[in-house]
């Protein structure tokens, strides 16, 4: 399930989770919607196994060839770590860059050092850390 | 070009259908001659074409560098630029390998500072611009890449107290330090004259933007709609223009204005130095970056955004990855690739054409794959890339320098 609040209408897929969280979908569920609101301005979500990544884009629109922050927010369920990631799965190749997550608190995170360097379809890969399990939700993107 | 690697085909064959309309205020823009510059056209081809501008793009200051932009700064650095004294034996400047008149490159498959080096001379056109410098992107800045040739025994051969040395004893230099850097070159340590100097040559390169082009004044009545002006662009380079953007895919690497989109790509050149000695490429230049002691996160840096070095990633396939080259007077800056192993342009494009997969990385991405062109359509997207250079030639005009007092 994707959502986006002031993103233009573009494919998008959530694949999904590693390990099933089931208990904590009805929270999920709640939340979302609710996860992109609190970030506000054109904010992403994506969901799936109990859990809702919303995240948005500094600047905005995702530019290509410049440094990119991501302000995230983690709902459903307490994350103990999140890695965020990209790559073009039809290139096989990911980003030149490697970035970096701080945890803000209350859910909050802000990911730096993205940087998109080619056109095309790109995945974000988002890896939480939620109870002792490994939740992955990717979005996908297309940049021009 | 580079395109990178990925294997989808020439995915942009779409773009080719013909007959697709611009649209009501184009057609209504010009005469019939003018018309058919523009109609045949598709919405995303011309979505396409008017990403490579506007052209010049705004000003940018050489990172890291609180005297980029200060003429005082520019004239020191233009002096030192041209000055062979920087090197102890008085015969190597930057100039050298960078001249003026040919595009600030030189034409040799490989420089020559004091030894003959391992790949060629890039442009200095606009390099500003660009993220990385050099073909490995050892460099996360202008003035941080000018230290390596100052000091590096087999192109300059210097040192920071030769710079120093000079700066202070020079009346006209130490003029123009004084009125830079508000201090006295014979006051400062060694350490701190070099990365100066090194800063004041950074100031003046970030000043060479290149003209406009043919391929700009085409861009730009695209986009207003000028079907008459769009019509004096060459029917070939219209043609090879839609090639680049199209099929060929070329523009996917050599992207925006610059026409690079600043990164790194194995294309399947070879890179070997010499028999059993290979050139590491990206891999050898993060490296080498990382190790720098003038990098942008450096007690030497003033203050500026650091965040591509503090997060570029070292990866295997970086071996055998240089720099995507501006194509920005790519006519004017023979031969090609990174030791100048294609001699001319023709050869850069055949090379895309009959490309060698086989050179290609397995793990890479695989967007290259041979384009198959026909004579015809090597011709244009040659034409095309001969639109790249300003009318005129690759000359620099240099203002008068006057002296310091």
């Amino acid at each position: 399930m994707t959502r986006a609040a002031g993103w233009p209408p573009i494919g998008a897929r959530v694949l999904a989770g590693l390990l099933a969280l089931g208990p904590a979908a009805a929270a999920a569920q709640a939340a979302a919607g609710d996860c992109a609101q609190a970030l506000g301005g054109p904010a992403r979500e994506v969901a799936g196994e109990g859990l809702v990544v919303a995240w948005r884009a500094v600047p905005h629109p995702l530019p290509l060839d410049r440094p990119v922050v991501l302000e995230l927010r983690v709902c459903g369920r307490p994350a103990d770590a999140l890695r965020v990631d990209a790559d073009m799965p039809a290139h096989r190749h990911g980003m030149n860059y490697r970035p970096t997550v701080e945890n803000l608190g209350n859910g909050r995170h802000v990911a730096r050092g993205l940087l998109f360097h080619m056109a095309g379809r790109w995945r974000l890969i988002f890896d939480i850390d939620t109870g002792g399990r490994r939740l992955r939700l990717t979005d996908e993107l297309e940049l021009r | 070009m580079t395109p990178g690697r990925v294997r989808r085909g020439c995915a942009a064959l779409a773009l080719l259908a013909a007959g697709v309309v611009a649209g009501p205020a184009l057609a209504a823009a010009g005469g019939a001659a003018g018309r058919a510059a523009l109609v045949d056209l598709s919405p995303d081809e011309r979505a396409a074409i008017l990403r490579h501008g506007p052209w010049p793009p705004p000003p940018v200051a050489d990172a890291g560098n609180a005297v980029s932009g200060r003429p005082a700064a520019i004239a020191l650095g233009r002096q030192l630029f041209f000055d062979g004294r920087l090197s102890p034996t008085g015969a190597v400047a930057c100039a050298s390998c960078h001249v003026p008149g040919l595009a600030f490159a030189d034409r040799r498959a490989r420089s020559a500072g004091l030894q003959e080096l391992d790949r060629n001379a890039p442009s200095l056109w606009n390099s500003a611009q660009q993220r990385w410098q050099g073909w490995d992107g050892a460099a996360d800045s202008l003035w941080s890449q000018a230290i390596r040739p100052l000091l590096d025994p087999r192109e300059m051969g210097g040192s920071a107290e030769h710079v120093r040395s000079l700066l202070a004893a020079d009346a006209e230099l130490a003029c123009r330090y004084r009125r830079s850097f508000g201090r006295e070159a014979s006051e400062v340590d060694a350490q701190t004259a070099l990365v100066d100097a090194a800063k004041a040559i950074g100031a003046f390169v970030a000043t060479l933007v290149s003209a406009r082009t043919p391929f700009d004044e085409f861009r730009d009545a695209l986009a207003r709609g000028d079907a008459r002006a769009a019509a004096r662009y060459p029917a070939a380079a219209r043609r090879g223009l839609r090639l680049f953007v199209g099929r060929g895919n070329c523009a996917l690497c050599h992207a925006g204005a610059r026409f690079s989109n600043g990164e790194f790509a194995d294309i399947g050149v070879p890179f070997f130095v010499r028999p059993g000695v290979v050139d590491p490429g990206r891999h050898g230049g993060i490296e080498a970056l990382l190790a720098s002691p003038y990098n942008r996160l450096s007690r030497w840096a003033d203050a500026a955004d650091a965040t591509p070095t503090r997060h570029v990633a070292l990866q295997p396939r970086n071996f055998g990855e240089f720099k995507v080259p501006s194509l920005r007077h790519v006519a004017d800056t023979a031969p090609y690739m990174h030791d100048g192993q294609l001699r001319t342009l023709q050869n850069v494009v055949r090379h895309y054409s009959d490309l060698d997969e086989e050179r290609l990385h397995a793990d890479g991405e695989r967007v290259l794959v041979p384009l198959r062109l026909s004579a015809a359509e090597q011709a244009d997207l040659l034409a095309f890339l001969r639109t790249l250079s300003p009318q005129g030639g690759a000359a620099w005009r240099a203002p008068p320098l006057a002296r310091c007092r």
